[in-house]
């Protein structure tokens, strides 16, 4: 759909008649190719075929009761081709006693016909005729077209509850007729049965802000209202596209992670063994030997493993650069409870932690250790471990949740846009259409099936 | 539009890992002491840690 394109040769050709049933001056914009045309003053719907014009039902309305969006008359180009609009018809269903009404507008151009516009709540459709048959099975949910598959949304019997302007069919207020929708976005292919007649037609959605273009109609359109049978999502062709990327990155972060793993330092740089006379009081704090950080700037990772059983060890740790007294203050505790009680045996802690230094100088250094524990519990051995340029895998892990997390939101924001469009559905549920989104959705439903069955 | 804030964001992360790798940083707490006098090699007792009066653990269920 386009602005600007070509309008039919000449000025409008239009045809002018008196109602009989008022006399009020009708306008015929599609001459032979009307069957009906109805009288904006006096709500008679008129036999057009008919030279005298046959009144074929009055009904009641006020004249303002539902003016059109696209005012009758009006002329606008779709798809590179120029239609007036001539007619228009509001129909509604009925679900739970609710009345759901949309608008229809019939377009009409001389050499290509007529072609409809449908608008729910700001949602709209273009709407042509089909010329061949969908391939569809009786009772089955989906049917094809031209190798795509249309999955049933609704089946509805939707009566016309008003009409103004032209129609090339005879329209009646009151009339009924039984719809079924199938969609795949931005498509629907919808019939519409009445009696053994079955007309079979195509809508592609269109956003309002087109058809006002294309009609140069004054004002904005009216906004969206939910989410509409064959709205496209804005994002679900996103999902694949940011999963792909996401799969590229985490490849590259594993790359990285062993590439960095094969390529670190990873350097033992000093280890000591020592005891600690808890039955001496004392003075505990000492000094190791010096020992020399080399490289650049990276981590330093200290290991403590202490013969701890059901008792604590404190450690405060100081690394020192002797050169300019830049010192690293921290300390850690290694302990190691257990025992066996009416629940079974049971344990606390371990003999082992470690910790990282971030971010070291290379240079001289030394600890400055200050070990603490209870008094009077013995000899407490432990030993003293430090690393060099150790790569650190919670990065790494952060990285691939970092690449994982917008992945996420969109995947999420696009499941549950269809969510949002098959609750409005009859035959709501998840699509198995075997796209990408399909299979995540069916997955999210497997495994919440499963949490069901467990908490049965 | 995504794509493409999706490829610059990709490539941030991967950068910040690398940069993370790189310099050494961690996720542990550590406090930095400027000037510790080197009195403190001969007297290691002279020098009061920050984490010298912690809570500790006692242990045990």
């Amino acid at each position: 759909m386009s602005s600007g394109g070509p309008t039919p040769a000449g000025a409008p050709q239009v045809k002018s008649l008196n109602c009989p049933s008022c006399g009020a001056t009708l306008t015929l914009r599609s001459f032979s190719h009307a069957v009906t045309i109805v009288c904006d003053s006096c709500h008679s719907i008129l036999d057009a075929q008919d030279p005298r014009l046959k009144i074929l039902q009055t009904f009641q309305a006020a004249t303002d009761e539902d003016p059109p969006l696209i005012p009758l008359g009006t002329r606008g180009s779709i798809r590179g081709t120029a239609y007036e609009a001539v007619g228009f018809q509001r129909r509604t269903i009925h679900v739970d006693g609710v009345p759901y009404s949309w608008h229809e507008y019939i377009l009409f151009n001389p050499f290509q016909g007529f072609r409809y516009l449908t608008e729910y709540n700001g949602h709209w459709n273009d709407v042509s005729i089909l010329r061949s048959l969908p391939i569809c099975s009786p009772g089955a949910s989906t049917l094809n077209y031209l190798g795509e598959t249309y999955r049933l949304f609704q089946t509805a019997t939707a009566g016309t509850s008003f009409v103004l302007g032209e129609f090339p069919w005879q329209v009646r207020v009151g009339e009924t007729v039984e719809v079924c929708d199938y969609v795949s976005p931005p498509r629907v292919i919808s019939s519409e049965k009445t009696g053994t007649e079955v007309t079979w037609s195509m809508g592609e959605y269109v956003a309002g802000r087109d058809i006002w273009k294309a009609f140069k109609l004054q004002g904005d359109p009216p906004a969206p209202i939910g989410v509409y049978e064959n709205q496209p999502s804005p994002l679900s062709e996103n999902v694949k596209l940011v999963w792909s990327l996401v799969a590229a990155f985490v490849i590259l972060l594993v790359a990285m992670l062993l590439f960095i793993y094969s390529t670190a330092r990873d350097e033992q740089v000093f280890e000591q063994s020592y005891e600690f006379n808890t039955n001496i009081k004392r003075e505990a704090s000492f000094v190791t030997d010096p020992f020399e950080l080399k490289g650049h700037t990276s981590d330093v990772e200290l290991t403590t493993r202490a013969r701890v059983d059901n008792n604590w060890i404190y450690l405060n740790y100081t690394l020192i650069n002797q050169d300019n007294g830049h010192a690293y203050d921290f300390g850690r505790e290694v302990s190691y409870y257990h025992g066996y009680d009416e629940d079974g045996s049971w344990s606390e802690g371990g003999t082992q932690d470690t910790v990282t230094v971030p971010s070291v100088p290379p240079g001289n250094y030394y600890l400055r250790v200050e070990p603490e524990s209870d008094y009077y519990r013995g000899a407490i051995y432990y030993t003293i471990t430090l690393k060099r340029d150790v790569p650190q895998l919670s990065f790494f892990g952060l990285g691939a949740l970092a690449l994982l997390f917008p992945a996420g939101l969109v995947t999420w924001r696009s499941l549950n846009f269809e969510h949002l469009r098959w609750a409005e559905s009859d035959y709501g549920g998840s699509p198995d259409d075997g796209s990408f989104l399909s299979t995540i959705e069916n997955a999210v439903d497997s495994v919440k099936s499963m949490s069901g069955d467990d908490d049965e | 539009m995504i794509r493409t804030f999706f490829l610059i964001y990709g490539v941030a992360i991967l950068a910040g890992v690398s940069l993370a790798e790189y310099r050494g940083w961690s996720l542990n707490r550590v406090d930095e002491v400027l000037n510790v006098p080197k009195s403190v090699r001969d007297n290691p007792g002279s020098y009061r840690s920050v984490y010298g009066y912690y809570h500790h653990y006692t242990g045990g269920k």
